[in-house]
């Protein structure tokens, strides 16, 4: 269940890069920037701004077998009441503008080759590769293998992005197959993990200490969403250092200031964004806590922003 | 001996205890038992997260001396859907379940003859689909921001003008003071009812409201021929859902666009823009000042309308919405909605409601009353 492809990204992994994002995932973090990712199956999600009204098209509205669509705008535009939507999609052929689409599509491992191939040059150039995104791409471990595995044998350089929330049998399948390995250290404390990500860390911790000593030829790289108030502490930046420095193979600690881009999104699938109130972490801010990984490391480490679907 | 479940499906208003009142004392008129479920469905649903029970047993004992007090006594549930039931798995995965099965399974064994749910307008699409499912279910309207379809009064939106109107008051003191042009956003996502009737109950210079897409130039204008220069301050008061004619004019940031239940949410080039609480006044008060030789002052009541002791209007509204809710159901008239259509307090079926927002209507006396008041509309 793939939900996109994004071409040319530069955040996700060495080099120029293109993204997979895998649909479906077992945390619920607050400020998830791709809600969209987060259900495991097709979703519906609706763009009003495409909308061209019901006296001009209408056709959705008794396509709903749900009677979840319906219209009462001045503007004649449809809405959608998404505690009645079941996603059964039925409208999304009827709805000529697009407003009405799907996330999530099923593919297969050769229907994502060959999209992620037409940017093969740029890779070579740049030393970039394939990177797995989602949602949680080791959630559909049979798929990211064979893709990563196919990715790597056409001489892609090979990266996911993993929360860890897995089955250990997942990662075992999936990481052989991978050179650099992004994942998250969210926040230490397992109680407030729970109620910020819906579920606590200790599981992600074993997957993750396990993966350093069981893979010592993947290079991690250490992410940590940066939300004020949450997790944007030197006690949790040199709680996660003390956690990745006795490991080598752990080559980067990188800091993704929180930011907003995810919020318009939870509109499309009629979902509440909860940290409205939350203002993004000030460059001040930012600087001392890398200066703290830096010192670490003995060395610069850069900022990224997360790249979106 | 019949029993029914009463709870708080839907967010905070002031004075809920008094529907719990009403209903649990005809009940007992009537020689019937109710169990109050905590938080919603919560209190069957997550049994463990209460150590005394998830259910209560409600006697008229238990609640009179509650009902005038504000806070509540089952605990309330913005947007709980039982349909998608948030959920830690034994291996540690978060995932939504569909537990309505069990919630029609607890009433069957429990012997429960109806459950009446103080509803708000997102619940009340939830309440459907379990009705369809088979569970009993008799609706009290409750709405902050009175925008329940098929009732012209719900419940709460009394004590929410209540307030509303004496912190206008106070606002516009405060605007007096400093010279300034104090702009209050008030509840109000797709209704403005909150937003025309406090306006008009101070005597605003302007409202703007969901239903009339403002034109900020034309609000600035009337202001300007209202405030001469002896009189440097004004009062507007604007409903959160408003939105500004020209999509330029689009409130706020982009990145501070919030999304919602609402399905008028959209993209960043679509028109009709929920934005972050607080937004809408920042966007008036910024764009007032810059058409304007006034200052001006945002302020957002945000959640703390919400709070607080009900009105007399919403004690009897709530004590009357209980016992007719049992009367109802005593009728065999569940899945339906209370509907208050004065003079009557009846019941309507649960669809007429779903699905609709009782917005204004461009024509009506309340907007009449508030133009010839000289109150600006913002068109």
């Amino acid at each position: 269940m793939v939900l996109n492809i994004q071409h040319f990204c530069t955040h996700d992994g060495p080099g120029m890069r293109t993204t997979v994002f895998l649909k479906g995932c077992t945390l619920r973090c607050k400020w998830c920037s791709n809600p969209e990712s987060i259900h495991p199956r097709p979703e519906l999600a609706y763009n009003p701004a495409k909308c061209i009204g019901r006296t001009e098209c209408g056709f959705c509205l008794p396509k709903c077998p749900e009677h979840a669509i319906f219209s009462t705008d001045p503007d004649l535009k449809v809405r959608i009441n998404w505690t009645l939507c079941t996603n059964c999609s039925q409208c999304v052929s009827a709805c000529p503008p697009g407003a009405l689409s799907l996330f999530g599509h099923e593919l297969t491992v050769e229907e994502v080759l060959a999209e992620v191939e037409q940017d093969s040059p740029f890779y070579r150039e740049s030393g970039g590769g394939i990177t797995l995104s989602g949602g949680e791409c080791q959630l559909q471990p049979d798929f990211a293998a064979a893709l990563l595995e196919e990715a790597r044998h056409r001489g892609m350089n090979t990266a996911i992005e993993t929360a860890f929330n897995v089955p250990w049998e997942n990662v075992e399948k999936v990481l052989p197959h991978v050179d650099v390995c992004l994942h998250d250290h969210k926040i230490s404390d397992p109680e407030r993990h729970r109620k910020w990500c819906g579920a606590d860390n200790r599981r992600i911790q074993e997957n993750q200490k396990r993966a350093y000593e069981t893979f010592p030829g993947v290079k991690f790289i250490a992410r940590t969403p940066l939300i004020p108030g949450v997790n944007d502490d030197e006690a949790h930046i040199r709680a996660v250092l003390a956690f990745i420095r006795p490991h080598p193979n752990v080559i980067d600690y990188e800091l993704l200031p929180y930011f907003r881009f995810g919020e318009s999104k939870y509109g499309f699938l009629g979902r509440v964004y909860e940290l409205e109130d939350f203002q993004p972490p000030s460059e001040e801010l930012l600087a001392r806590l890398r200066a703290i990984i830096d010192e670490a490391f003995g060395r610069a480490t850069a900022i990224t922003r997360k790249t979106q679907p | 001996m019949t029993r029914i479940a009463i709870h708080l499906d839907g967010g905070y208003v002031p004075g809920l205890n008094t529907v719990i009142h009403g209903a649990v004392r005809a009940a007992a008129g009537l020689g019937w038992e109710v169990i109050g479920l905590h938080d919603g469905f919560d209190g069957l649903l997550f049994p463990e997260r209460y150590p005394e029970g998830g259910t209560i047993p409600l006697t008229p004992r238990h609640v009179e001396p509650l009902s005038n007090a504000s806070g509540c006594l089952l605990g309330t549930a913005p947007h709980a859907d039982p349909f998608r039931v948030q959920q830690l798995k034994a291996d540690a995965a978060v995932c939504e379940t569909d537990r309505s099965d069990e919630l029609l399974a607890w009433a069957t064994k429990s012997g429960i003859e109806a459950v009446i749910s103080v509803a708000d307008s997102h619940a009340l699409g939830g309440l459907w689909k379990l009705e369809r499912r088979g569970l009993r279910t008799l609706s009290v309207p409750q709405s902050p921001e009175n925008d329940i379809a098929a009732t012209d009064l719900a419940f709460g939106f009394s004590s929410v003008l209540d307030f509303t109107v004496d912190i206008l008051e106070r606002a516009r003191e405060a605007a007096a003071a400093a010279g300034r042009i104090g702009v209050v956003e008030v509840p109000g996502l797709y209704a403005g009812w909150l937003a025309l009737q406090s306006a008009i109950a101070v005597g605003a210079d302007a409202a703007l409201l969901p239903e009339i897409r403002y034109d900020l130039s034309r609000v600035a204008e009337h202001l300007s021929r209202r405030l001469p220069a002896s009189r440097g301050h004004g009062l507007v008061v604007v409903a959160e859902g408003s939105t500004p004619l020209e999509t330029s004019e689009t409130p706020g940031p982009a990145h501070f666009l919030k999304s919602s239940l609402s399905p008028g949410a959209t993209g960043p080039a679509g028109a009709r823009i929920h934005v972050g609480r607080g937004q809408s006044a920042k966007t008036v008060a910024e764009g007032l000042q810059r058409r304007l030789n006034h200052t001006t002052q945002a302020l957002d009541l945000g959640r703390i309308a919400l709070a607080g002791p009900p009105s007399s209007i919403d004690r009897q509204l709530g004590m009357s919405y209980g016992a007719a809710a049992v009367q109802a159901v005593q009728q065999g008239r569940t899945g339906s909605l209370m509907a208050f259509q004065a003079p009557h307090l009846d019941c309507v079926p649960l669809e007429q409601a779903v699905n609709r927002h009782r917005t204004i209507q461009k024509d009506c006396a309340w907007v009449q009353v508030a133009r010839s008041l000289g109150i600006c509309l913002g068109d």
